[in-house]
């Protein structure tokens, strides 16, 4: 549920707003959004702003380049983000799935070398898990790490993951041994990108980001790069995941559907909007439970998957929504003069699709409600 | 009309054509200009092919949009086909034609018109244009010649990534008067009943292709159209496409044509919506057609109408 904000998280909102508002951050989100295609921004100077400020990890210690605020401040900050239009995957990925995994399993060194670069937006971090015939089923992964004396050499092909080409390094998960278990023997490498064995191409798609196709072509990683224990990786990803499934990136996305389709509907609409409005509003709440989960050290994986189904459905429904009610002015472009809302509700029709499969599909957040809350047999 | 059948048509989108006929007016994002001009050059060629089919004069014109819809074709053929219905005694002959009508404003004097349409399909590739307006004498459609200088253009930046201009129109002559108010919404009434039927074929299309995925496509050990929750979902859609089919089809589809398309117009959505899903990501990438189902349904579901508009029309008029 809702949690009732303090008047501290109240002010941090605030000055977030304030830091969001200001000319030359819009300035510079309006333009990210209109980059040339295949040329979209890596981390922006909002970043590196808010990095300055302590605010971008805020919850991460201030050693690590936060301001050991709460999850719940970390949040607000996120919610803002992505109302504000900050393109947000470059700060989920670098700071809410890598430096958060590192933040829980790493060793102290690992925290030392990556969390405070993440922190202040001066470097960032993708993930390296999906490959050309392994996506839902992640425990049949095939890139493999052979051990090199003390170090391991990783071979492989990595595919579906976005921001490879603004990387430092990459969350890769890789099998350091077979068994008759596939999800035992997957290891985690924190693996740098700009090196001699890493091979990164673009594949181009419906969306406004490009993919990634990662070639680890015997790349060498050390032992003190292996992300807590080797053969352990499937209990990390099964504890780092479900983190990434707040839901609160989705339920932030449709607030600014709905709020740009309110301005732009024309009338007649209004049962419409109500109808979506209301899916809103409980998408928030989904994800807002979630993140007093979190906050109260008590993280509930039937509520972070009802939350990432809710959400990401509610956002795909919603850009699918604007479309229906809009008419053809909502598929303009932002690169086309006549474009509404920035050329918001194109963009978030191509990437509507995305939203119900990365980090989890629906079908397997569906799957899991089934047998973990209802009990049902599998 | 002479009762030319569409299995001719049928025939001619063939393995090798139909997947060029997709593509023919989709510009990649990433695309260069020499691949523009070859597929200008391929829609020269199939208009020329469904000329030489006899495709103007199809005796059954709703199956020939649904056959249109299945090889997801671009181009004014279907735009020609309503604008030869509204000027049955003019000499437009085989040329193509694209509609610019809308119930907004214009201003006509001393038989030119002025006037600024959105959306106009393929503006660029055809011989005239039928423009619609409103002033003190209600909805009037003129014809012009569409090699006018008055006319400017512009292609638009959409999801759709296709043919859709912008046409200014600033004092083009007429070249003809064509139809009353009335007469346009006969003519709208049947171009909505192929409107619907090109979306049932892309949506039958958008099918086809998420079942050959999910037969073959492997996960978890198995190929995931095993999975009930996948296998009963295909088959409901199967089933919504046959029923809009039934709809779209039936011998009084033009008096519920407002309906049927908002019907069709859903069906499409969900559908390419479902077709992308079952794809998983590989579904988004620019050389797999799944994604491109879903842009061309986003465009095609709203083109004579949004389904609120077209539901809101259907309850006032009947």
């Amino acid at each position: 549920m809702m949690p009732t904000f303090t008047p501290e998280q109240e002010e941090f909102r605030e000055e977030v707003c304030e830091l969001l508002c200001e000319d030359a951050v819009r300035d510079e989100i309006a333009q990210a959004r209109r980059a040339p295609f295949g040329q979209e921004p890596g981390l922006l100077d909002v970043h590196r702003r808010l990095g300055k400020l302590g605010r971008l990890a805020t919850n991460w210690p201030e050693r690590y380049g936060g301001a050991g605020r709460t999850i719940v401040d970390k949040a607000i900050l996120t919610e803002e983000m992505i109302r504000h239009g900050v393109p947000e995957n470059v700060h989920s990925l670098g700071i809410d799935i890598v430096g958060n995994a590192i933040h829980l399993f790493g060793t102290e060194e690992q925290k030392e070398r990556f969390l405070p670069g993440l922190a202040r937006g001066e470097i960032t971090a993708n993930v390296l898990f999906s490959e050309p015939d392994v996506g839902s089923d992640l425990a049949s992964l095939t890139t493999r790490a052979e051990p090199d004396g003390e170090n391991w050499r990783l071979y492989g092909r990595k595919i579906y993951n976005m921001k490879a080409q603004h990387s430092d390094f990459a969350l890769c998960a890789a099998r350091t041994s077979t068994g008759p278990v596939n999800f035992s023997g997957i290891t985690l490498f924190l693996v740098p990108l700009k090196s001699i064995g890493m091979i990164i191409e673009p594949v181009w798609n419906l969306s406004e980001e490009r993919f990634d196709l990662v070639t680890l072509d015997g790349i060498r990683v050390g032992a003190e790069d292996v992300l807590g224990e080797v053969g352990d990786g499937w209990q990390v990803l099964n504890d780092v995941l479900p983190l990434e499934r707040t839901g609160l990136d989705h339920s932030a996305k449709a607030e600014r559907t709905l709020t740009a389709l309110r301005e732009h509907a024309p009338p007649g609409c209004e049962e419409r909007l109500a109808e979506l409005e209301t899916r809103v509003r409980a998408a928030r709440l989904l994800a807002w439970r979630c993140i007093t989960d979190l906050h109260e050290g008590r993280p509930d994986k039937v509520h972070s998957a009802t939350a990432k189904w809710y959400t990401s459905e509610t956002a795909k429904a919603l850009s699918v929504a604007a479309v229906e009610l809009l008419g053809p002015r909502a598929l303009l472009d932002a690169r086309d003069p006549e474009a509404i809302a920035e050329g918001l509700f194109d963009a978030s029709l191509r990437e509507a699709p995305g939203l119900t499969l990365a980090q989890g599909s629906s079908e397997i957040m569906l799957f899991f409600v089934a047998g973990a809350k209802l009990g049902l047999p599998s | 009309m002479s009762g030319m059948d569409t299995a001719a048509i049928a025939d001619f989108f063939d393995d090798e054509l139909a997947p060029m006929v997709r593509r023919m007016a989709d510009r990649p994002r990433t695309g260069e200009d020499s691949a523009e001009s070859e597929a200008r050059e391929i829609r020269k060629m199939v208009w020329q092919g469904l000329i030489g089919l006899d495709a103007l004069d199809a005796s059954d014109t709703a199956e020939l949009a649904e056959l249109l819809g299945s090889v997801l074709y671009q181009g004014p053929l279907l735009d020609t086909i309503t604008a030869r219905e509204l000027l049955p005694d003019n000499d437009i002959g085989e040329a193509p034609v694209a509609l610019a009508v809308t119930d907004e404003p214009w201003s006509v004097q001393d038989d030119r018109i002025t006037a600024r349409r959105a959306f106009v399909g393929f503006a660029a590739e055809v011989d005239h244009f039928l423009v619609g307006g409103v002033d003190g004498g209600g909805l009037r459609l003129a014809l012009v010649s569409a090699g006018h200088p008055s006319i400017t253009m512009r292609r638009y930046e959409d999801t759709g990534r296709g043919e859709a201009y912008g046409v200014e129109f600033a004092g083009t002559p007429v070249t003809t008067c064509a139809g009353s108010s009335a007469e346009w919404e006969g003519a709208l009434a049947k171009a909505r009943v192929r409107q619907a039927a090109y979306l049932v074929g892309l949506a039958q299309a958008a099918l086809d292709h998420a079942v050959d995925h999910a037969k073959t496509r492997r996960q978890f050990g198995q190929p995931i159209g095993k999975f009930q929750a996948l296998a009963f979902r295909l088959s409901e859609l199967s089933m919504h496409i046959d029923a809009t089919r039934l709809l779209v089809r039936d011998r009084d589809a033009a008096a519920h044509a407002a309906a049927n398309l908002a019907a069709a117009s859903d069906l499409a959505r969900t559908v390419t919506t479902q077709t992308m899903q079952i794809h998983g990501a590989a579904g988004m990438l620019t050389d797999n057609d799944a994604q491109l189902y879903y842009r061309r349904a986003a465009v095609e579901a709203v083109r004579l109408g949004t389904p609120s508009q077209l539901r809101r029309e259907s309850s006032q008029t009947r």
